[in-house]
């Protein structure tokens, strides 16, 4: 197959990211021999354990073979690409290819999933099924961030929605099945929009002759790249076609109102999952309500699927009404940003593992609020808006470590308590300095302190931001110091003070604990004293992507 | 002298090699090691940024790694503008579009006196704590946090940039919050470090915001006058002329919102509130952090960007104002507090106020000389206070209190009214405080004299209103010093009937009887009174400071005057014996009144304040500090409590239920589709579903609920749709 100058295929012709998604499938095959054979409990937790290295290590020679300077027809280069035509009646290939958007998500979700096999140690029941959902859901959404077909795209999409839904269902707390019910119906309602949009743009395409599902040719015309074989850009595109059909004369006859309408079908599907405002509240229940794990997984990596969404579908596809509607997001971000700090707030005398749900909820408001000040109309440069990506691709890989981490210690934490309320705890400092410390430094890691990695997210997103919207960008401070506030309470509340609380005391942190939690807060803060090497991932394809918004639509 | 230029980095390396030492190797488990690790490599720290000031005292600097001589540079009236720097090196430290950030490190004189002052002052206080924290278990950890802390401090001090600075800021916070909330057992310290991080950080995210406005208007927020540096004069001119929000220039508002970082770090009205609580922590944390070095870093802020705050003097006027303001505020409040540190607190906001007030009055020479001759003597106050508490706490009417409630002892042991007649029990510390003391009122030939006047002078020439609320505000210190220092050291000691602090949190204790009973023990065991010699080691080395550090810029034109002005390559000032013998007359005025004042107060620890007995409104309302933490409380506190629990109702309450109902709704309609498949559609998928039924048995082991029956209804419907559009509609 003859590729554009702008997908490059790996020098080495391995098939580098089916590799990837296919590892932790075949750890689930492993796992299944090991039930058959009846394999130890342990050794199956040991071996999944350092199964999870294998995408690890894969994701690592990805890395290595990635350049992230490559860039070529107006985008970042599209790597290691693999395309094969897979179901021809409807257009549809088998392509994956990462570039500087989606390389950094890959890394965090194979760093994580370890994490994830780690607090499932002291799961009693079903253990084997606990570990294949969490595998299963490690395939689902590195599938998802290597597809550039909207069909498979989607079939990761939402079949990440099933070992999640299993994960809090079957391991979760005492409100799980309306937790997982609520996330699971939410999620995928909200993508419909998404999946009609593609249907009709794939009968707009196939008007003008090259009906497809890809996702980087559809950018490519979105942001009126050329793409060969096709003229006009998709605004036109679709607008021709809704002419054809007639719609335009019941609807009008305006472009924008219809790229609108494409952006904001896209624009629910991803908000619901980055919970953004207001579709933010199945969060704190499926966060709260599932095992430590499943928090783990969906807090650190799943919610990051909706801003790399964003940033693959919407802002490319629908630039125009991306930047219109600019001020808009903006605002809804700015309102999730206090909305999940006041709500983080609000639960310092709750349940710990709701209030660091809030917090991610405020969180990913700034990488909403990013995303629209890159786009949103005004006189700032590449610099600024590429800024502003970087700030959110860094404030994801920030906010995954960091939540991650968060949520893995309260686990630990509900281990040695045996309760998940805040009030009634106190003085467990004194017994578990250790412990003390890392929780510290996850939080200090979380509210964004400079020198880890969540300052670097918020310092880039801000100044991205200010140039396009200084208003919500000075708006969204509140967040910082509210969650702050918020965290330091939680803190309080657990460790400090005198031990009167119940327990009293509790073990300090053993080893293995110890050792699980540092490389990831290594990584954060390695990250926020040299964050160099991973924006330098995405620093070319996020210039290369705003350039459309900063040469600004007439 | 190549050697210090080179390797300037190494400063803040140092401490923050002691503190990576100490907490993640066994060395943490010998305190005596940790101590004297954390002290010997602060003071190689301390050499080293001697040298360094040396080698920039002495116009070398480094360009391209080569050693050169640059030419001296003189002040000339008119704009402000800083000498060429001896010192940049960078790295690119992160992309940013078709650009790079870069971080590196920026000496100049103005840089390299910080890290001298800095490296002193903290290694007197290193050695001072070796002392003063020797019966603690975890001093390995305090000396963890406050060589962390000084290592920041260096850093930012030498940054080349905002962002690094405003890192190093925050790091310092960070170590704040550590160190004041260091005793975490007790209620009241976990509150005062949240205060003091969640106030700062109020002030910080402004600055934040401060950094991402110049960053956006100049394209970078590296220092330096070529045109790659926010001090580029073409690129401020164009800041003062475009007018950004609020009718303000962006020079104006840049200023402003950088000078709320300041108001918070350096407790300016209104975010001071954090400070005086801060007095939690122990006293060579009170000493390091909120006296000599942290609260100064909001100054030097101010200090290093101060051509932006000059472009467009609408933002100095606040500046003055805020400074001026309180100078005088914190003040009066000193004059009416017993807690010798809370005391020296409020007198740091003050003489904050002074420097803040002299910068407003663009007296950047003066306020940076008062900042350093400031760090000196009340790093020597501080730590003098601290050998007084440590003196008190091991008499035995405090003991007795410690028994049941250490808090209430030491909290005990820090007011004035017990103390008394310390001067012949205590003499190097009354001696050395006493030092300290006349610095800090004014009095020539100490140093606080020279620097407080160069900022008097300033303010006389350019704004009357702030000279004269400065006077008052320099009154009044020299009022509340003598007050403290005649109670503390003179008449007699009355501690051992003390007035005992009444502990609000502290639990209904089965030792409550104690309190009864402790008048009659102190008789059997008596008074035992130590000065460490490790704590008087520190001590004097501050009070030569105090007594010389204003020969470091004298205002005459001797060999050695006007020494630091022309370090920094400022105008200097001439001595204007007007005003130099007013501030004078009113510093005397003031210890005047203070002693006629408290000269026969407080025979006993119980007698009431004379200025209570004259005017008890007046008295509480200080005393209370115009109650401001309770109207905070009252407002501030509130809405947020508000807020949080309006926010968590929406989510329960509104956007909850509707995400149910429509959820009960899209159940319904799925319910009519049942009834419709299995009437009219039945038959023929049944074959196919017995032979799924034998996985969906499979299925169905793994869960318990039927959640996935509706959604296969969504799903299905979904389908439909798709297939509608794809065939119907698209045909």
């Amino acid at each position: 197959m003859n590729l554009p100058e702008y997908l490059i295929p790996a020098a080495d012709g391995v098939p580098w990211l089916t590799l990837l998604m296919l590892s932790p499938l075949v750890g689930i095959a492993l796992i299944g021999l090991a039930w058959l054979i009846r394999l130890n409990e342990r050794i199956v937790k040991v071996g999944v354990l350092a199964w999870t290295g294998v995408p690890l290590l894969l994701a690592i020679m990805i890395w290595m073979r990635f350049d992230p300077q490559a860039v070529a027809g107006g985008q970042g280069a599209v790597q290691l690409v693999e395309r094969i035509p897979w179901i021809q009646a409807v257009q549809v290939d088998y392509f994956l290819g990462i570039d500087g958007l989606s390389l950094p998500l890959v890394l965090l979700t194979v760093v994580m999933t370890p994490l994830a096999i780690i607090a499932s140690w002291g799961v009693q029941e079903r253990l084997r099924a606990h570990l294949a959902l969490l595998l299963l859901l490690e395939a689902a959404m590195l599938g998802y961030f290597v597809a550039l077909d909207f069909f498979f795209f989607f079939i990761c999409w939402e079949f990440s929605l099933v070992p999640a839904f299993f994960l809090i269902q079957g391991w979760g707390r005492e409100q799980r099945r309306y937790a997982a019910f609520k996330f699971f119906v939410y999620t995928m309602a909200g993508s419909l929009g998404m999946l009609l949009l593609f249907q009709l743009i794939y009968l707009a395409m196939r008007q003008v002759g090259m009906p497809t599902f890809d996702l980087i040719a559809l950018g490519r015309l979105g942001q009126g790249l050329a793409v060969a074989g096709v003229e006009g850009t998709l605004r036109d595109i679709l607008f021709a076609y809704m002419d054809q059909l007639g719609v335009t004369d019941v609807l009008g006859r305006y472009p924008m109102l219809y790229s609108s309408i494409a952006m904001w079908a896209i624009f629910i599907a991803f908000a619901i999952k980055l919970a953004v405002w207001p579709f933010h509240t199945w969060l704190p229940d499926a966060y709260a309500e599932g095992p430590t794990a499943a928090s783990i997984l969906l807090s650190a990596v799943m919610s990051k699927m909706g801003a790399y969404g964003m940033l693959r579908l919407l802002l490319p596809f629908t630039p125009d009404a991306a930047q219109y509607f600019a001020p808009v997001l903006a605002a809804l971000a700015v309102v999730g940003v206090v909305a999940g700090a006041f709500g983080a707030l609000s639960q310092v005398n709750g349940d710990i593992k709701r209030l660091i749900g809030y917090t991610s909820i405020n969180h990913m408001g700034y990488v909403m609020l990013a995303i629209a000040g890159a786009a949103a109309a005004g006189e700032a440069g590449i610099d600024a808006r590429a800024s502003a990506i970087n700030g959110a691709l860094v404030q994801m890989v920030a906010h995954g470590l960091s939540t991650g981490a968060l949520f893995y210690l309260a686990g630990v934490l509900y281990e040695r308590t045996g309760r998940w309320e805040l009030s009634g705890l106190g003085g467990l400092r004194a017994s578990a300095p250790t412990f003390a410390g890392v929780m510290g430094i996850a939080l200090f890691a979380n509210l964004g302190l400079p020198g880890l990695a969540g300052f670097v997210g918020e310092f880039f997103i801000f100044r991205g931001a200010w140039a396009t919207l200084p208003l919500f960008t000075a708006l969204a401070v509140i967040g910082l110091v509210v969650t702050a506030l918020a965290l330091l309470l939680m803190f309080q509340r657990i460790f400090l003070g005198p031990a009167i609380g119940t327990p009293r005391t509790i073990a300090d942190l053993r080893a293995p604990e110890f050792w699980s939690i540092v490389p990831i807060l290594s990584l954060s803060l390695l990250i926020g004293v040299y964050p160099g090497p991973l924006i330098n991932l995405g620093n070319a394809a996020a210039g290369q992507l705003v350039a459309i918004f900063a040469r600004a639509f007439s | 002298m190549a050697f210090f230029l080179q390797n300037a980095w190494l400063i803040p390396f140092w401490p923050l090699l002691a503190s990576a030492l100490i907490t993640l190797t066994p060395i943490r488990r010998i305190a005596m090691a940790s101590a004297w690790l954390a002290t010997g490599l602060m003071m190689i720290a301390t050499v080293m940024a001697l040298g360094l000031l040396a080698a920039v005292a002495n116009g070398w600097a480094l360009h391209d790694g080569q050693l050169v001589q640059l030419a001296v540079h003189h002040g000339e009236h008119g704009a402000f503008a800083f000498p060429e720097p001896n010192v940049v090196q960078r790295f690119v430290w992160a992309p940013t579009g078709e650009t790079a950030l870069q971080m590196g490190i920026y000496i100049d004189g103005a840089a390299a006196a910080m890290l001298a002052m800095v490296t002193i002052a903290s290694t007197c206080i290193h050695l001072f704590s070796i002392g003063y924290m020797a019966a603690h278990p975890r001093q390995s950890r305090f000396f963890s946090f406050i060589a962390l802390f000084t290592a920041a401090m260096l850093l930012m001090s030498m940054a080349d940039n905002l962002l690094l600075f405003f890192m190093a800021w925050e790091v310092m916070g960070l170590c704040s919050y550590l160190l004041i909330g260091f005793l975490y057992e007790r209620p009241s310290a976990a509150r005062a470090a949240v205060k003091a991080f969640i106030t700062t950080r109020v002030g910080d995210v402004l600055l934040l915001l401060g950094i991402v406005y110049l960053y956006a208007q100049a394209g970078g927020i590296s220092f330096g006058q070529d045109e790659h540096g926010i001090f580029f004069p073409p690129l401020l001119e164009r800041l003062a002329r475009e007018t950004g929000v609020l009718g303000l220039s962006h020079a104006a508002g840049i200023a402003l919102l950088l000078f709320a970082g300041t108001v918070g770090k350096s407790a300016q009205f209104p975010l001071h509130v954090w400070l005086p609580d801060a007095m939690e922590g122990p006293t060579p944390v009170s000493a390091l952090i909120h006296a000599a070095t942290m609260v100064a870093a909001g100054v030097f802020l101010v200090a290093r960007t101060f051509p932006i705050f000059t472009a467009d003097p609408t933002s100095l006027g606040v500046v003055a104002f805020i400074g001026a303001f309180t100078a005088l505020f914190a003040a009066t409040i000193a004059v009416a507090q017993f807690d010798i540190k809370r005391i020296l607190a409020y007198s740091t906001l003050s003489q904050l106020g002074f420097m803040v007030a002299a910068l407003g009055v663009g007296g950047w020479v003066a306020a940076m000389f008062h900042l350093i001759t400031h760090a000196f003597f009340k790093a020597l106050l501080f730590l003098g206070s601290g050998s007084i508490i440590h003196a008190m706490e091991q008499q035995p009417s405090i003991r007795q209190i410690h028994h049941y409630d250490e808090y209430a002892a030491q909290q005990t042991a820090q007011d004035i009214r017990n103390m008394g007649g310390l001067r012949t029990r205590l003499p190097w510390t009354f001696w050395t405080y006493t030092a300290g003391y006349l610095a800090l009122a004014g009095i020539v030939p100490f140093a606080g004299f020279w620097s407080k006047d160069e900022i008097l002078l300033d303010a006389f020439k350019h704004n009357i209103a702030v000279y004269v609320t400065l006077s008052v505000a320099a009154f009044l210190t020299a009022v509340y010093m003598t007050r403290q220092w005649w109670l503390v050291f003179f008449g007699e000691y009355r501690g051992a009937q003390p007035v005992v602090f009444v502990n609000p949190d502290a639990p209904v204790s089965e030792h409550g009887h104690h309190r009864d009973h402790h008048h009659d023990d102190h008789h059997e065991h008596g008074e035992h009174w130590h000065e460490d010699p490790r704590m008087i080691a520190p001590l004097v080395i501050l009070a030569s400071f105090a007594l010389t550090a204003g020969l470091l810029n004298l205002p005459f034109d001797l060999p050695f005057g006007h020494w630091l002005a022309t370090l920094w390559g400022q105008e200097a000032a001439k001595l204007d014996p007007l005003v130099a013998g007013l501030s004078l007359i009113i510093a005397l005025a003031g210890i005047a009144v203070g002693w006629y004042g408290y000269r026969q107060a407080f025979t006993s620890a119980t007698d009431t304040d004379p200025l209570a007995a004259r005017a008890p409104g007046l008295f509480t309302l200080l005393n209370a500090k115009y109650y401001i933490d309770e109207l905070y409380a009252a407002t501030l506190g509130q809405l947020t409590a508000s807020l949080a629990a309006a926010w968590s109702l929406l989510d329960r309450a509104v956007i909850d239920r509707l995400i149910d109902g429509i959820g009960r709704f899209t159940f319904g309609l799925g319910k009519v589709n049942f009834i419709i498949d299995d009437t009219l559609l039945n038959d023929g998928p049944d074959g196919l579903a017995s032979g799924t039924q034998g996985s969906g048995r499979q299925v169905r082991r793994l869960q318990t609920g039927k959640a996935q029956d509706y959604l296969i209804y969504v799903f299905g419907g979904l389908l439909a749709l798709a297939m509608f559009w794809l065939y119907v509609i698209g045909r």
